[in-house]
């Protein structure tokens, strides 16, 4: 038990660590490259970044996604909030950093630590049933709309199970492998499912925006390939 | 010639007679990647679209019919699932994994892609609801481009097209022995009814401003006209039409890059012609909005672009339009073009001057970015055949909107909206109501230092329901 352990918080989380990081890298490398190959091919090289900018960043508000659908939105903050600060800011998933590489930041208290990823947990499980109770989501989504909150979820059920050995029904130590395996596995997805979002979101508002700096010659370009130039209309 | 049956818009009979549609399909996909810039938002928006929700809730043709095909994000669905497909790698790979089961492009599915992007009006109005930045209205944009690269596009739309590519040269087969007939009888109205020797001067060379209104303008919008000739002569700004091309409208933006891009460049031929220096649109969306693309087509030193809107207001505010001391006492409301508001460029200067010559301005709510469409956006408001969904259901939202607001006059600075809104409140029994240009009413409001006859008030409206093409 203890050896597969140390080999899921060691090799295999380096492993996916590395995946995800790579991953996700390889994706902003290519949607810069893409970027660049817009504005090259663009006639009007003038882009709005600021309302880019304003676009991108009015999301990271906690109050922004509450305008369409405000309890799909509040549900979909809160979920953001804990599964983003929860597990960066405790205590022990510190400790284990500094003692890896040597770095550390300050940590918040296990209970606030606590506090927010069980409102990540239930607010994982509420988009869910949120998602299933409107048609309108219900009609979009697929299997990965259902299962990545509760993947996301996985590694804080039992991270939270970890720390509070009165909640855990199981032996510690096969919860805390549980959670070492659940937590590489969300590392793994991340970079090959809409996960990487986590990187790809500032990419998003300026993808839309180039696209609509036509290139100047795509039409006739298109129009030459596809053997259609010279067609009447 | 047209055919309907397969859609609810007519197409040409040759758009019937297309053979391997898919194959032609992709190879028009392919090559508009290629040489387009849509690469980049379609590969964020095929891996990262969150299916959230929220674009539904904003979209005023799924309040009205709740219908799962009416979801902006659904529709987007049909293209970004044919991208993942065919090319991305991973769908690709999957493709290859799961041989005769993968999902493969039919002519069926294409014909569903017809229909339902028409059906969405590219207002853009869920774009702002978009956590993740998706843009269904380019989507819609760049599928209707790739589904008339079949044929697949309503007749209307190229008909106009044609008609101002190889035929007359604008979009309404307007001559310009009719274009100067009509505006020498514009002359006369204005000093006739209004008492002002305002011109609609042509090919003037070296004029500051080249006017480009919707050309149906000239068929129907009589006073929005002279209202524009109005503020120009008050004003003493040095405009001009060029007989060589005296159309803004652009169809191309509704269905073709290819054909967006002809109609920019002949626009930028006839204002480098008249050696203009900047390029006036009249009351018109997407002509505006067309034009300031312009910079992306015209090489150094491009024309500026300033719509009428703008135009009048710099100089109302300037003092250089003279008021009547009465204001007009209608209740008067504004709605937003998709074209020029959605993007928050053009919502405040309408509004300014409107508060100055309105006793009883109001809102109509949401209002500016977050307006709703009149309902017949994107071209759809030339297709008289579905006026009903039009009107019914994709303008139902703005007839409740007005009709709340209680308005007598519903101020439309675009040709497009005009014209729907004219028949949405036909078809939601707004009788009271009535739809005009802002031109109209400055028109109504300017002081030209001789008493007007009071009877010009409201005269001349045009005719609600012409079918001609608007923009």
């Amino acid at each position: 038990m203890h050896g597969w352990l140390q080999w899921l918080q060691g090799p295999v989380f380096w492993a996916a660590l590395c995946f995800a990081v790579l991953g996700l890298a390889r994706r902003l490398g290519l949607a810069v490259a893409q970027i660049r190959g817009a504005l090259a091919r663009a006639g009007d090289r003038r882009v709005g970044y600021r309302a880019v900018w304003r676009g991108t960043v009015r999301w990271l508000s906690p109050a922004a996604p509450l305008g369409a659908r405000p309890l799909f939105g509040a549900t979909s903050a809160l979920f953001h909030l804990g599964v983003i600060v929860a597990p960066l800011f405790l205590a022990g998933h510190i400790a284990l950093i500094r003692d890896a590489v040597g770095l550390a930041w300050p940590a918040l208290p296990n209970a606030a630590a606590t506090a927010l990823a069980l409102a990540a947990v239930v607010a994982a499980v509420a988009l869910v049933i949120e998602r299933l109770a409107s048609r309108a989501t219900r009609s979009l989504s697929g299997f990965q709309e259902y299962a990545l909150p509760l993947v996301v979820a996985l590694p804080l059920v039992t991270g939270l199970l970890v720390m509070h050995p009165a909640w855990n029904p199981a032996p510690y130590e096969p919860m805390l492998l549980l959670h070492a395996a659940t937590a590489d596995l969300l590392l793994v997805l991340v970079p090959v499912t809409k996960l990487s979002h986590v990187a790809l979101f500032p990419v998003t508002q300026l993808a839309t925006e180039l696209a609509w700096h036509f290139a100047p010659d795509a039409g006739a370009k298109v129009g030459l390939a596809l053997g259609r130039e010279g067609e009447p209309i | 010639m047209a055919t309907r049956g397969k859609f609810s818009y007519y197409v040409e009979p040759r758009a019937l007679q297309v053979a391997d549609r898919p194959r032609k399909f992709l190879a028009a996909f392919a090559a508009v990647l290629e040489h387009g810039n849509y690469a980049v938002a379609l590969d964020s928006y095929a891996r990262l679209v969150a299916r959230c929700g929220r674009c539904a809730a904003s979209c005023q043709l799924y309040a009205v019919t709740g219908e799962d095909q009416d979801i902006p994000c659904h529709r987007s669905e049909l293209l970004l699932r044919v991208y993942r497909r065919y090319f991305t790698t991973a769908g690709l790979l999957k493709a290859r994994v799961s041989g005769a089961s993968a999902f493969t492009l039919t002519d069926d599915y294409l014909d569903r892609m017809g229909e339902q992007f028409y059906r969405c009006t590219a207002c853009r109005r869920c774009r702002v609801e978009c956590p993740l930045g998706v843009d269904h209205g380019l989507v819609t944009h760049l599928a209707r481009w790739l589904l008339a690269e079949i044929d697949v596009v309503p007749k209307a739309l190229v008909a106009a097209v044609r008609e101002q590519l190889e035929g007359a040269g604008n979009t309404s087969a307007v001559s310009v022995a009719g274009l100067k007939d009509t505006c020498e009888f514009l002359e006369e109205e204005l000093r006739d009814t209004w008492g002002v020797e305002a011109k609609f001067p042509f090919d003037v060379e070296g004029a500051e401003y080249v006017f480009f209104p919707a050309v149906s303008d000239y068929l129907l919008e009589a006073d929005t006209l002279m209202g524009n000739a109005a503020v120009m002569h008050v004003s003493g700004g040095s405009w001009t039409i060029g007989t060589g091309n005296f159309d803004g409208i652009n169809y191309g933006l509704f269905y073709s890059d290819r054909m967006f891009e002809r109609i920019i460049r002949r626009l930028i031929a006839e204002v480098r012609r008249l050696k203009g220096r900047k390029v006036l649109v009249g009351e018109c969306g997407h002509a505006t909005r067309s034009a300031w693309c312009i910079p992306a087509y015209a090489g150094a030193d491009p024309p500026e672009v300033v719509n009428c809107l703008e135009y009048a207001w710099r100089m109302l505010e300037a003092g250089r339009i003279p008021l009547k001391p009465e204001r007009i006492p209608e209740r008067v409301t504004y709605h937003d073009p998709c074209n020029l508001a959605r993007v928050g460029r053009i919502t405040e200067e309408p509004r300014e001057i409107l508060k100055a010559i309105c006793a009883d301005y109001v809102e109509m709510t949401p209002n500016r970015t977050r307006n709703y469409c009149c309902g017949g956006g994107g071209g759809t408001v030339s297709l008289d055949e579905i006026r009903p969904f039009r009107t019914g259901l994709m303008g139902r939202k703005k007839a409740e909107q007005i009709r709340a607001t209680g308005a007598q006059l519903v101020v439309a600075p675009c040709a497009n909206c005009k014209k729907q809104l004219r028949e949405v409140c036909e078809d939601h029994g707004l009788e009271g109501v009535k739809v005009v240009g802002l031109h109209e009413l400055l028109l109504r409001a300017m002081d030209f230092g001789v008493a007007a006859p009071a009877a010009a008030a409201g005269a001349g409206l045009a005719a609600a329901g012409d079918s001609s093409p608007t923009g």
